[in-house]
């Protein structure tokens, strides 16, 4: 299945009760390369690395035939600062 | 040891004679790939397992050598063949780095791919590898020649922070290519390990980078 930005969008924001959801397609719309930023107050509290397999775990179907991945964890405050 | 050039029809039907492993690479000038087959293929040679099975690695040029191509029904390059007294034993169409390491290694030393019965199973296997050195890095391809965009980045990185690291190239290991993943619980590459604890990708690499606790953390 090719993955659109809506797609991944749309679910990390379900999923995460994200407050600010940014998907871009790097791969020019071929599903296969994929950097996010994720603005949620679930990362609260959590080192980096558990943020990661958070996200991780969301799209853990997709990442299965992603090619390439990259993400930016923020919480509320974060991405207020 | 090194890549036998092969220009000649006779050249082939030698080397390809021998009771022992011929990998014969169908390669061009033009195409970037079989450069690429080339490099997987010198550093195949290296090995012990390879070495020690006489094993021979050939290249020839898929169209000065059009017959044999024709013969083999090489339609693109690069494609790799593998042969035993002149039978066709195996091959990989395409730049499939993984398959064609794991079938040049099974084939020298005779084993089946499945059946390696001398590795220990793979959880230790895995254990022992993260915890070859202080810093351990799984990445696509080696330090001096990294084989995908991140892997590069990341190797970058580290040379800028000064600290001694070693590297594991998955690309030459489907066994821990995968099992990595699922025993670490991490779904992609590269994966930088400290005293063999996951520290993560290169994202956090690069947040640690931002934060200043990259050195901290690599010399812990």
């Amino acid at each position: 299945m090719v993955y659109t930005e809506e797609y991944i969008k749309d679910k990390l924001i379900k999923e995460l009760d994200a407050v600010h959801v940014e998907v871009v397609d790097d791969s020019d719309g071929c599903g296969a390369k994929f950097s996010v930023v994720v603005v949620s107050d679930k990362f609260q509290g959590k080192p980096l690395l558990a943020r990661h397999k958070l996200v991780n775990s969301v799209l853990q179907e997709e990442l299965k035939t992603i090619h390439a991945f990259s993400q930016k964890t923020l919480t509320v405050e974060q991405w207020n600062k | 040891m090194s890549l036998i050039t092969i220009d000649t029809v006779d050249k082939f039907n030698s080397l390809i004679r021998s009771p022992n492993l011929s990998v014969i690479h169908f390669s061009a000038e033009w195409a970037e790939q079989c450069k690429q087959v080339t490099e997987v293929l010198q550093e195949l040679l290296k090995l012990p397992e390879v070495q020690s099975c006489n094993s021979q690695i050939g290249v020839c040029d898929a169209e000065s050598l059009s017959e044999v191509s024709l013969k083999y029904k090489v339609d693109s390059v690069p494609t790799v063949i593998l042969f035993k007294n002149s039978q066709q034993i195996d091959r990989v169409d395409g730049v499939d780095v993984a398959q064609i390491s794991s079938k040049v290694k099974a084939h020298s030393t005779g084993k089946a791919i499945s059946d390696v019965t001398s590795k220990p199973p793979l959880e230790e296997r895995l254990k022992a590898l993260i915890n070859k050195h202080n810093v351990m890095i799984f990445m696509k391809g080696t330090r001096d020649t990294p084989r995908c965009g991140f892997s590069k980045t990341l190797i970058s990185i580290l040379n800028g922070v000064g600290v001694q690291y070693e590297t594991f190239d998955i690309l030459m290991d489907e066994e821990v290519r995968q099992g990595l993943k699922v025993y670490s619980d991490w779904p992609t590459y590269p994966q930088v390990y400290v005293k063999g604890e996951l520290i993560g990708g290169l994202d956090i690499i690069k947040e640690l980078q931002g934060n200043g606790e990259l050195e901290s953390t690599l010399k812990a």
